[in-house]
């Protein structure tokens, strides 16, 4: 581990109360981020991805709960950390942007409220500084006349608007790491490509960034490292241009086959079989094996641990290096 | 009997409400062959949902004519609008929310049927199994209701139901939209499938280029009620010729290849007040100047 890791996730376990059991959201998740770092965290609905990352937040509805692992940040593990001691680092160090700023944002308070109140209550400037610096965080987002729009309320912005808004507030605290999920997918191409501009430059500051996110060509663009859950579980990790250039996990490649680029009018495309696997209904051994054209009835069944497939990178797949 | 199977003729919808009056779409002609299959692409607000509901005559025009198969569909009425509902069926974004809810996924595929009173009601199930079978659902599917399957199947049931009636025009308004990266390549390889066995004729429409591009013979790019460029799908996306089509290109970001740099100078929809399509290849029409027009390519 190098003195650069702002962040190292151990064996993480999230597990949620249903109707029908104990339901492991994710089971075993392992990765570091670096400053100046942006990692991806991939997979489709139900992976596990966006729990995995809000759990070390403590951003978890009651029903969850951590019940392994650990998260360290800047030497304290996050996970079992008092609410207390959380609040410093939530939103300070740890910023975090969501999917949908209207959920985020309170729909009933302006824009400069809700940037003040968070630069004042992190003790990051005084009474008097607030306004001037926020005006100045919107103006760096891209948002046209910051001081004409600052008094204005979220839904009274563009969704686009709205998104920078989130990201000015954000980044306004200087935060070391931010949690990004799915930033991008509620707004339209153009506005991805300047949002993710914006993270950008917030990356080259030396923030630390996890962008979770289903969209393949978003986590290629803008991501260092992949890491591709599937049903609760990491199934590969490593560095991101080596994952788009040859997955190692069935179930990255098929990922990948399935991801349809500009350009690919006559690629055939690779489809993966049947649908994500329900957490709740996990097999046994690989949970992919139900879908994989490779399963093999013996070796599948059994419990598939990260191996090295090559420096820097790992499957969960015991077939993995036949395709490295 | 020409083979334009839908015809619009400087087709506008305005929407009036409290905060003035919203041109949706705006003077838009376009053409479904049959056959074929139109993609419409566009950002949110660009009016192609819009224009699908005008084609499906679940709205009004409010200026222009949509003909569908010769006749103006603002004469059709009565025996003959339940006629034309026959004929044209659509798929929408949210299959959870097009299915209802209490009936089982081949009472939800043979309601059409029913209402139609095309076959009774036995045979009705019957061709209401080969359709989900069709659809790529195992059997045992048929007496499930909805909230049990995945959303991809949801979607599946969707377009089984959509095909009961046989109809010769599909309107897909982002049928993959609300699902998974591998269930959209599934129902995607469905579509392309029933397009080739049956001969289907669809209108599709996504906000994703690289799923239009996939699927549709025929492109039309919309942006704020206006097709800025419509063509052949190889002719457009290999030679967009309006800077809002490369525009739009740029900001995609591919998996494999690399991402193109955006353009410095970004295009405002203003720039095209007044400027009319003009032809710039083969049945490829851009609305670019005149003077944009290189000579090489007249």
């Amino acid at each position: 581990m190098t003195a650069d890791v702002l962040l190292d996730v151990q064996e993480l376990q999230v597990q949620f109360r249903t109707e029908r059991g104990m339901v492991r959201a994710v089971d075993g998740l392992s990765y570091s981020v670096a400053r100046g770092e942006a990692v991806a965290v991939v997979g489709e609905s139900g992976s596990g991805k966006s729990v995995g990352a809000r759990s070390l937040l403590g951003l978890l509805p009651k029903t969850a709960s951590i019940t392994g692992g650990q998260a360290i940040f800047d030497g304290n593990d996050l996970v079992g950390m008092p609410e207390r001691a959380m609040r410093a680092i939530r939103g300070r160090r740890i910023g975090m942007v969501f999917q949908n700023a209207m959920e985020a944002m309170s729909p009933t308070i302006t824009l400069e409220r809700q940037l003040t109140e968070h630069l004042i209550w992190h003790g990051v400037c005084s009474k008097a500084e607030a306004r001037e610096r926020a005006i100045r965080a919107l103006g760096e987002v891209g948002i046209p006349e910051p001081e004409r729009r600052i008094r204005m309320y979220p839904f009274q912005l563009s969704g686009g608007m709205r998104q920078r808004a989130m990201i000015a507030m954000a980044t306004a605290i200087e935060p070391d790491l931010l949690i990004a999920d799915e930033p991008t997918t509620a707004v339209d191409v153009t506005v991805q490509r300047q949002i993710l501009e914006l993270l950008k430059a917030q990356k080259e500051r030396g923030t630390g960034i996890i962008m979770i996110t289903h969209d393949l060509g978003v986590a290629r663009f803008f991501c260092d490292t992949a890491v591709v859950m599937y049903a609760g579980q990491v199934v590969e990790r490593g560095p991101m241009a080596e994952f788009i250039e040859c997955p190692a996990h069935p179930y990255a490649r098929g990922l990948l086959g399935s991801t349809i680029d500009v350009g690919d009018r006559h690629r055939k495309l690779s489809v993966i079989p049947g649908s994500p696997v329900d957490v709740a209904n996990r097999p046994s051994g690989c949970p992919f094996r139900t879908r994989c054209a490779l399963a093999d009835a013996d070796r599948c069944t059994h419990a598939q641990s990260l191996e090295s497939v090559s420096p820097g990178r790992v499957a969960a797949c015991w077939r993995s290096h036949d395709h490295v | 009997m020409s083979d334009a199977l839908v015809r619009l003729n400087g087709v506008s919808k305005v929407f009036r409400g409290r905060g003035g009056a919203v041109t949706a779409v705006d003077d838009v002609d376009l053409e479904v062959r049959r056959g074929e299959t139109v993609g419409l692409v566009g950002e949110s607000g660009s009016g192609k949902s819009t224009v699908a509901r005008l084609v499906m005559g679940l709205q009004p025009v409010s200026a222009g004519t949509v003909e569908f198969d010769g006749c103006p569909m603002t004469s059709i009425k009565g025996r003959q609008a339940a006629s034309f509902r026959r004929r044209a069926q659509m798929i929408f974004q949210n299959p959870f929310g097009s299915l209802l809810p209490h009936f089982t996924a081949a009472a939800n595929v043979a309601e059409p049927l029913r209402l139609h009173r095309v076959v009774d009601a036995a045979a009705g199930q019957v061709r209401a199994r080969e359709l989900l079978e069709l659809v790529g659902l195992p059997p045992r599917s048929a007496e499930l209701y909805p909230h049990q399957f995945s959303g991809g199947q949801q979607q599946r049931i969707a377009i089984a139901r959509a095909l009961a009636l046989e109809p010769e025009l599909l309107v897909c308004d982002e049928p993959t939209s609300a699902l998974d990266v591998s269930v959209q390549a599934q129902i995607l390889s469905l579509l392309e499938r029933l397009k080739d066995e049956l001969g289907l004729t669809m209108l599709f429409i996504s906000h994703h280029l690289g799923v239009v591009e996939k699927l549709a013979d025929t492109v039309a790019v919309m942006s704020r009620g206006r097709i800025v460029e419509q063509g052949p799908a190889e002719a457009l996306f290999e030679q967009p010729r309006h800077p809002y089509t490369r525009q739009l290109l740029a900001a995609v970001l591919p998996v494999r290849g690399e991402p193109v740099p955006l353009p410095e100078d970004p295009w405002r929809p203003e720039d095209d007040d007044g400027v009319r399509m003009i032809e710039v290849g083969p049945g490829h029409r851009a609305r670019i100047g005149a003077a944009e027009q290189p000579q090489a390519v007249r």
